[in-house]
């Protein structure tokens, strides 16, 4: 017993088994995660060595070079990229895709135990570090505090990141801008030098006097005792009443020579959210949990946490994580459901029975609820690739169902009874069915094999099309002929309402037929005019490709614009402090009603601010986090706002170079970059090089911004001291620099602890004593012999320019030029820019440049995809071979792929669309749906032929005949994808090229396959038959010639064979 | 005694069967798998691409009296439904075991 046969005689195992799916995906779907992309396989491993005093071009030669060298030698590796600065040497290694990064990062490991044995001796033991997704913050909460800001570190630290720390699947939560308490004991040095103090001597004392001693046990009678020294301070002013020495019976107080502050850092990072300062807290995920599900925890127990705050402390969202996610998944399902009733109505439209069309519509819920299942066995997620992945099923699922139901109302209106139809209408479809189905998976299969960033995407969207495919062919042979003999009867009367509304429908319908079929007479019989036309709609498509431009991935708006602005180097907190407040305000006033939080820090991080500490910052650094209206609500595009922010920055002459990026940073769905790698060994050769470069580039329309990576030099004031005059009074280098340092950066005497926490105790000249340079010359440090010298005697302060971080990759020394493709242009634009640029330079020796960034990986992912698309094409072709049996009827089928493409680049061109790897997705897609259309013609045509029906009135009845069922399959794939083309929501961009070349490749190739697959098919078959007829006459040829020289021929042959009886 | 052979599309199956039953033919013989044509209009029953429905044949052996009564009946099922296909046909039995 066949699959359709068993169905429709056990109606209730059938059903109650689709059933069941449903549960087991309902079950499913309410298990997964949701989630922005699918898991992102990590490519990169990091090395940090340490290697303390070292200035940069040390590192370079002691420590980045031969780690390089040594680590080059690691399996699968694809770049390996360098910084060199002063103390620590970090180098990127970056790994071709689809390896198991933990075998890799063992490889490292072995790497560098190995190469640790050729390095300085003083060098730490290099630490190795995998870059995560994980480090992405999930969610950044803005803090604003009055009264409270002193303390506002300890506050949010016990009240907020604490118990935020304690929700699982939360990984660090770091706080920003809230500096820490310290004590300050900051001495007069004309007192110290009076009394002959130093601040080493202050400090100890402070750490010997702020002890508390265990002092053993004591029995006293019976009892026995503990016996300590409780010495720790319990009030920072205690510390005033220290006794530094005794002089001539009187004592020195520390309050005599110096001043107790007990107050906050120095110097440290401040924050400021829409102009009021606050601090910031970072929270970041463990790896492989799930952010809405964290977010969503975070956000239930703020309102409690808040409580707990002091009254003036106010906490506000910078970055919610999961609202991203939730919009962009609210916003699919939309489409999804649009697709859906999109889909329906088509069936209607052309079935005209609300019957057929429940039975067709069943299938989609089906086949996409059972892909949930396979989703939450594979570990998967909600996120855009798989719901992408179901509007683009929708259209598709239905095409099997339709063409059995077509053949099962066939049966039925010959007069069978619906049972008996379903089973023998099944029965006759099967084979092409599943043919057609083969040809979807011939294109979504290989599409699994792919690596890389684009494999991240089509990879899950494979699987997912394959699991969708074969669900809905599987129900389209059971579910659907029981369906079908349950539902389906002959309608002997129909409905009056049916009639008045459906009877313009099906006229129109009819009509369409005639006038097909009449099409198809005519231009099977000018059959070289039609192939010349569709030949001339290509050549002219081909125009289109001149005017379309190729980005990488299209930038999608998620309202978030970060920017980070460098100011000299050098420049203090406080000018770079009142820049971005400038900024900031500017801002805030021009888009007042779209931005809805302005967060900016400034200053140099903590060491132990995790997240800040990762990133770039410094004195002369801003970082701005913008969180814009949703775009919907919103008077400006992002891509202006953008545009307007660089144009203000490039105003102001203050700011040295400035990055504004659109999006979370990630290189899907921000704007795409072009890097311009420098290579060269000489600093000066390629500084200028790089910086000619950057001149031309700024001046090509569609560069954004443009900025070189390596920094300028940087002005420092050094210490040269006079080792023979040191080594006179006793000192050495070491001494004499830790007596510096002691005074300018304070010497950590000890911690001061109240209610469990501990603070530094720092003592330091006061901030006064420390503004010129004369301070530092006049700093007194003390011989072996305890006699004062002054710097100035052994040594000279003098101003240097300490060299940038040295940049390398794949070995060699490099410094980039990155450009921002703005809005409007196109990568390949800037590219082209570029090369004519690099094309005009004169490079002096030893110097190139070459283009890398996202074009780099661009042109890897069309590579890959180029290849993709010859593998289906070669598919496609043996699935449809295999069918017919036949190598020219698939040849002729396959015409119907380059007008595809036509419509592709018609459609591009149109609406000004950039040609990107989700539009060249779409491209590949259509090789498996459009051949379709070919099949069910030419299989129908073939039926025809069989028939015994000559060639052209054969290709005119298939014509009249499947051109409903090509058109209804066509229309529901085309109407499926129109939500996600036209959509505006949250992530549509990302889709929307794809949703556009489908749809323009689908609808022109069908067009044309309607009428070019049945001339081609007449054409052939007049080859065939003329190639027939010549070889017939041939053989009677010689049939003719054999019989009159028949009697010559073998008598000689005769004679040949006996010439001796001659 | 009479033989009867009808030849149907296979979607009549459960019709004629039904039919035998009402007429209390109780024996019969039946080739569910059938190849044919008819001999004027009849479409091809090959099971074939071109010519996918398929015939079945029934071999039912009827008393006389009733004959007519079962070709009135299948020539009525035939009439209302003339695309798929119905023919029978009758033989006199001349022995039997």
């Amino acid at each position: 017993m066949s699959l359709y046969e068993g169905a429709v005689k056990r109606p209730i195992m059938t059903a109650l088994c689709f059933v069941a799916v449903v549960v087991f995906g309902i079950f499913s779907y309410s298990k997964l995660p949701i989630d922005q992309l699918p898991d992102i396989e990590m490519n990169t491993v990091m090395v940090f060595t340490y290697y303390n005093g070292a200035s940069a071009s040390d590192i370079e030669n002691n420590v980045t070079r031969p780690l390089e060298s040594t680590l080059n030698s690691c399996s699968y590796i694809k770049h390996i990229t360098s910084k060199s600065s002063e103390n620590v040497s970090v180098i990127t290694l970056t790994f071709e895709y689809g390896h198991d990064i933990d075998d890799l990062t063992n490889d490292v490991r072995d790497k560098l135990s190995m190469a640790s044995m050729s390095l300085p001796d003083d060098v730490q033991t290099p630490i190795l570090f995998k870059f995560d997704t994980s480090m992405l913050p999930i969610m950044m909460l803005s803090v604003t505090a009055g009264e409270s800001q002193p303390a506002l570190y300890k506050i949010l630290d016990e009240n907020i990141a604490n118990p935020l720390a304690r929700i699982p699947g939360v990984g660090t939560v770091s706080i920003a801008g809230a500096p820490k308490r310290e004590i300050y004991v900051y001495c007069d040095p004309a007192k110290l030098e009076a009394y002959n103090l130093t601040i080493e001597s202050i400090s100890a004392l402070i750490g010997s006097e702020n002890r508390n001693v265990p002092g053993g046990n004591i029995d006293i009678g019976n009892e026995s005792y503990s016996l300590r020294v409780e010495g720790e301070f319990e009030d920072p002013n205690e510390m005033r009443n220290l006794v530094l020495a005794s002089r001539n019976g009187s004592n020195i107080f520390l309050s005599d020579v110096a001043e107790i502050v007990d107050r906050t850092q120095e110097r440290a990072q401040e924050t400021y959210s829409n102009g009021i300062q606050g601090g910031m807290i970072i929270i970041q995920k463990q790896t492989g949990s799930n952010t809405v599900e964290i977010c969503n925890k975070i956000m239930s127990m703020l309102p409690e946490l808040e409580k707990t705050l002091p009254s003036d402390i106010k906490l506000g969202i910078i970055n919610d994580g999961s609202e991203d996610i939730i919009q962009t998944v609210n916003s699919l399902a939309e489409t999804i459901i649009y697709a859906l009733i999109f889909v329906i109505l088509v069936v209607y439209f052309f079935t005209g029975r609300w019957r057929a069309t429940v039975v067709v519509s069943v299938t989609i819920p089906l086949s996409l609820i059972a892909s949930f299942i396979y989703l939450a066995i594979t570990g998967g997620s909600l996120n855009i690739i798989s719901l992408s992945c179901l509007t683009i099923a929708i259209g598709m699922v239905v095409d099997d169902t339709i063409v059995v139901l077509e053949n099962v109302t066939t049966h039925i209106e010959r007069g069978a009874d619906p049972k008996q139809a379903a089973i023998h209408g099944t029965n006759e479809v099967a084979v092409s069915v599943m043919a057609s189905t083969l040809t979807i998976f011939a294109v979504f299969f290989p599409l699994t094999l792919i690596s890389g960033m684009t494999g991240v995407m089509f990879k899950q969207l494979g699987w997912m099309m394959c699991i969708i495919i074969f669900i809905s062919l599987v129900t389209s042979l059971s579910l659907t002929p029981m369906l079908c003999s349950k539902m389906l009867k002959l309608e002997k009367k129909p409905g009056r309402l049916h009639t008045i509304l459906y009877s313009p429908i099906q006229r129109m319908l009819d009509g369409l037929d005639r006038w097909y079929a009449g099409l198809i007479d005519k231009s099977v019989r000018h059959r070289k005019t039609v192939a010349l036309l569709c030949l001339g709609i290509f050549v002219i498509s081909l125009l289109f490709l001149s005017g379309i431009k190729t980005e990488f991935f299209p930038a999608d708006d998620n309202a978030r614009i970060s920017t980070t602005v460098y100011m000299p180097i050098g420049t203090n907190t406080e000018r770079s402090k009142s820049i971005a407040n400038y900024l900031a305000t500017t801002w805030m006033k021009r888009y007042e009603e779209d931005m809805k939080v302005c967060n900016f820090r400034v200053g140099a991080a903590d060491d132990n601010n995790t997240f800040a500490s990762m990133q770039a910052n410094g004195t002369h650094i801003i970082a701005f986090n913008i969180t814009m209206v949703r775009q919907s609500e919103r008077h400006y595009p992002i891509s202006q706002v953008v545009e307007e922010m660089r144009a203000d920055m490039e105003a102001l002459p203050e700011i040295n170079r400035f990055m504004v990026r659109q999006g979370n940073g990630m290189s899907m769905g921000s704007q795409s970059s072009v890097s311009f790698e420098v290579y060269g060994y000489d600093f000066d050769e390629t500084d200028k090089a790089a910086n000619d470069f950057l001149t031309s580039i700024k001046k090509i329309e569609g560069v954004g911004e443009a900025y070189v990576s390596r920094e300028e030099y940087q002005p420092e004031y050094q210490v040269d001291f006079d080792r023979e005059k040191l080594a006179q009074h006793g000192l050495n280098l070491t001494t004499a620099a830790t007596y510096l340092r002691n005074r300018i950066y304070g010497a950590t005497a000890s911690y001061y602890r109240e209610d469990g926490e501990e603070y530094y105790i720092k003592v330091r000249y006061a901030p006064e004593y420390r503004t010129e340079l004369s301070d530092v010359e006049n700093i007194v440090l003390y011989g072996s012999a305890g006699n004062a010298i002054r710097v100035k005697e052994v040594g000279k302060v003098v101003e240097k320019f300490a060299p940038p971080t040295i940049e390398r990759k794949d070995r060699q020394r490099i410094n980039t030029v990155t450009t921002i493709v703005s809005k409007g242009a196109a990568m390949s634009d800037i590219v082209a820019a570029g090369k004519q640029i690099i094309s005009e330079m004169e490079l002096p020796d030893g110097v190139s440049i070459q283009i890398a960034g996202d074009y780099e990986e661009q042109q890897e992912s069309f590579h890959d995809m180029g290849v993709l698309a010859l593998i289906i094409l070669l598919l496609v072709f043996i699935v449809m071979a295999a069918q017919f049996e036949s190598l020219k009827l698939p040849f002729i089928i396959m015409f119907s792929i380059p007008f595809a493409f036509s419509g592709v680049l018609i459609a591009l061109g149109i609406t000004g669309t950039a040609l990107n790897v989700m539009s060249l997705l779409g491209a590949i897609m259509l090789i498996g749906i459009v051949v379709k259309n070919g099949i069910v013609l030419i299989d129908y045509t073939n039926l025809c032929r069989e028939r015994g029906m000559s060639a052209i009135y054969a290709t005119t009845t298939a014509a009249r005949s499947r051109l409903r069922p090509v058109l209804m399959t066509t229309l529901t794939t085309i109407l499926g994808m129109i939500p996600m083309a036209v959509s505006h929501g949250e992530g549509a961009a990302m889709w929307r090229p794809l949703g556009i070349a489908v749809i323009g490749g689908l609808t022109v190739s069908t067009i044309l396959t309607l009428v070019l697959v049945p001339v081609l098919y007449c054409a052939f078959q007049g080859f065939e038959i003329k190639g027939e007829r010549r070889r017939h006459r041939r053989k009677l040829e010689l049939a003719a010639y054999w019989a009159e020289n028949k009697g010559n021929m073998i008598r000689n042959k005769a004679a040949k064979i006996s010439p001796v009886k001659k | 005694m009479k033989s009867v052979f009808i030849a149907f599309d296979q979607v009549y199956t459960e019709r004629v069967i039904d039919l035998l039953t009402r007429l209390n033919c109780r024996g019969f013989s039946m080739v569910e798998q059938l190849q044919g044509r008819g001999s004027k209009t009849g479409e091809p029953h090959y099971g074939s691409h071109a010519w996918p429905s398929m015939c079945s044949g029934i071999i039912a052996m009827v008393d006389d009296s009733i004959v007519d009564t079962l070709l009135a009946e299948l020539h009525k099922m035939d009439i209302a439904t003339e695309k798929l296909g119905l023919r029978a046909f009758v033989w006199n039995v001349e022995k039997y075991i």
